[in-house]
């Protein structure tokens, strides 16, 4: 990828969004009905990603307030700054923010269930081990360990694929500051993940 | 390792929302009373547009209103039937499209402004872009969206006339709702990296609604099951209670969702639809409450064909944001989708004005406020390439 960052991994799957957003935006100042394409095209996401952090019953209140303060908020979307899929992202994060404990609790529940080892899996990779089982052990468990903001940029990336620019608008943080949290985001991941071990796991401590 | 697609795979794919849930959100969304929205910074559009939104406040029958005496936006039984057998030819005739490895989308928008130049009042199209996307037909395929800016330029003849007399200017200084923009006759190359832009060489394989060419493919013909697939939102709002009344609030909540039908089946429309279910669709969108055939139109690509529109509504522009005296009054306008006559393509959606006032007080019935004009579709097994060659 071109133009990428060194320190950004390439976009797991498409992060942009489509051009014509920011007309369709843009005209829907004048004739509101058209944010419904807005609304349209990015509604799934928005509660797929929402339903990710917290579960889908929270989802459907999060992605609805998600697109409520986005439609009032339309006329200061700049589309200079990012795309509406960004935008949209940024003010999900926000809304999500609001339930932080919920999430957090979520988590943890899910760190104290038992890894279990695939059959045959002591030849596979961690990675692969760990995404067979779903979010729970240690990678929840350090998931829920993260500062807020190392966890909203994490799951940006790796869930809402925005590379490190999308982020910084999305957060309104400066692109620094998004490296060094996910660096340091990733660094726990990785620790956690090195300890999904099931061997391991019998002698370490499971905090 | 790769521990951000693991913790990507952890979380897992989560259940799609329910229609329901997406009805619940869009009506909590655009139905919200507009007590709020001075608090959220809107600007003179709140007044113009915004109140359209808040179905059943006050506010929003004082806007979207008919006013006492005006003719209802009803054509004669004669002219239904006219207008309704050729957009329904125009659905027949849908010929059927050869598929291939990439779909592609041209899509050219654009908004109307009106300059007041000493030497005469003439209308330009401003803030006008092109985007390209090309999706392939599988995951993994890849998919692209380009765009880029295009020359503002005056609207008719007429208006070329007086943009002359005017000196030719290059840039053209509009009213802008609440500020001064200014427009250039230059268009900007493609781009395909910023904001709203970019090249996925993994993604692919999903249209209109995450569907794959093989749902597309068995998408019912029937225009009900087809509206209930892609208009089912719409019943929200459209209830038998709220439809019973004649009064003005229902009038308002009826043009609104005809608006909104007509702009979602545009978008529903861009995408690889076979035309059996193209066809439906149209049906479907011309048997809504509020949609009626008005016959033959141009679009802003100086294209003619057939077209639906949605009721008329008022639109009052005061100077509350900073609007001079001569952009103040009362239009009236409606929703317009344009169908290819020949094979039921579509065209454009656009915005026209039915009765000047306001800011568009020295144009004419038919004017196009503001549009967006699909420049071409299909399939194609080479990579598309968007043109060089501008619209206009």
């Amino acid at each position: 990828m071109t133009g990428e960052p060194l320190t950004a991994d390439p976009p797991l799957r498409g992060a942009q969004g489509r051009v014509d957003d920011s007309a369709v935006l843009r005209s829907s100042l004048d004739e509101p009905e058209r944010f419904g394409e807005i609304f349209d095209a990015y509604f799934a996401e928005i509660h797929g990603y929402a339903a990710r952090r917290l579960g889908p019953d929270a989802a459907s209140d999060v992605a609805a307030q998600t697109f409520l303060e986005a439609f009032r908020g339309r006329a200061r979307y700049d589309a200079s700054r990012a795309a509406v899929r960004t935008w949209l992202f940024g003010i999900a994060t926000n809304v999500i923010g609001k339930h932080r404990r919920a999430e957090v609790r979520g988590l943890r529940a899910r760190a104290r269930l038992e890894v279990v080892e695939r059959a045959g899996g002591h030849a596979d990779r961690v990675d692969d081990r760990v995404s067979a089982q779903g979010l729970r052990g240690r990678l929840a468990g350090a998931i829920a360990a993260l500062s807020d903001g190392d966890r909203d940029v994490l799951l940006l990336v790796a869930l809402a694929d925005l590379n490190h620019q999308e982020v910084a608008a999305a957060l309104d943080i400066p692109y620094g500051t998004v490296g060094s949290r996910l660096n340091r985001a990733r660094r726990k991941v990785r620790a956690a993940l090195g300890g999904t071990n099931p061997m391991r796991d019998l002698e370490d401590d499971h905090g | 390792m790769d521990d951000l697609r693991t913790v990507m795979e952890a979380y897992g794919e989560p259940a799609a929302p329910t229609r329901r849930e997406m009805a619940e959100a869009r009506a909590r969304m655009f139905e919200e009373p507009a007590r709020s929205r001075r608090r959220f910074g809107f600007g003179w559009r709140a007044k113009a547009g915004i109140g359209l939104v808040a179905v059943g406040t006050a506010t929003a029958v004082a806007v979207v209103a008919l006013e006492p005496g005006s003719p209802a936006p009803r054509e004669t039984t004669e002219s239904v039937d006219l207008g309704r057998l050729a957009v329904l030819a125009a659905a027949e005739k849908a010929e059927r499209q050869p598929t291939g490895k990439y779909w592609h989308t041209d899509t050219v928008s654009g908004q109307a402004y009106v300059v007041r130049a000493k030497t005469g009042t003439y209308a330009i199209y401003g803030a006008q872009d092109e985007s390209f996307n090309w999706v392939g037909a599988k995951r993994g395929m890849g998919e692209a969206y380009y765009g880029r800016d295009l020359p503002a330029h005056p609207q008719t003849a007429r208006d070329a006339a007086l943009w002359r007399e005017a000196g030719s200017p290059s840039r053209i200084r509009v009213w802008s709702g609440d500020h001064y923009a200014t427009y250039t006759t230059k268009a900007t190359a493609w781009r395909s990296d910023g904001p709203n832009v970019g090249v996925d060489p993994k993604g692919g394989g999903t249209f209109v609604d995450g569907k794959s060419v093989a749902d597309l493919r068995k998408l019912p013909t029937d225009p009900d099951a087809l509206a209930a697939m892609f208009l089912g939102w719409t019943t929200v709002g459209d209830d038998p209670g709220r439809r019973a009344g004649a009064d003005s609030r229902e009038a308002g909540v009826r043009r609104l969702l005809a608006a909104s039908k007509i702009m979602r089946i545009s978008a529903v429309l861009r995408a690889p639809i076979p035309p059996k279910a193209r066809s439906g669709l149209m049906r479907a969108l011309a048997a809504q409450p509020g949609v009626h055939p008005i016959g033959r139109v141009a679009d802003p690509l100086d294209r003619r064909g057939v077209a639906l529109a949605g009721d008329e509504r008022n639109v009052t522009v005061t100077g509350e944001y900073g609007a001079s005296k001569a952009d103040q009054g009362t239009y009236r306008s409606r929703q317009v989708i344009v169908f290819d006559e020949r094979t039921g393509a579509l065209l454009s959606r656009q915005e026209m004005l039915t009765v000047p006032g306001g800011p568009y007080a020295e144009m004419k019935p038919g004017f196009i406020i503001e549009y967006q004009a699909n420049r071409s579709a299909g399939w194609t097994d080479a990579k598309p390439k968007p043109p060089v060659e501008l619209p206009f």
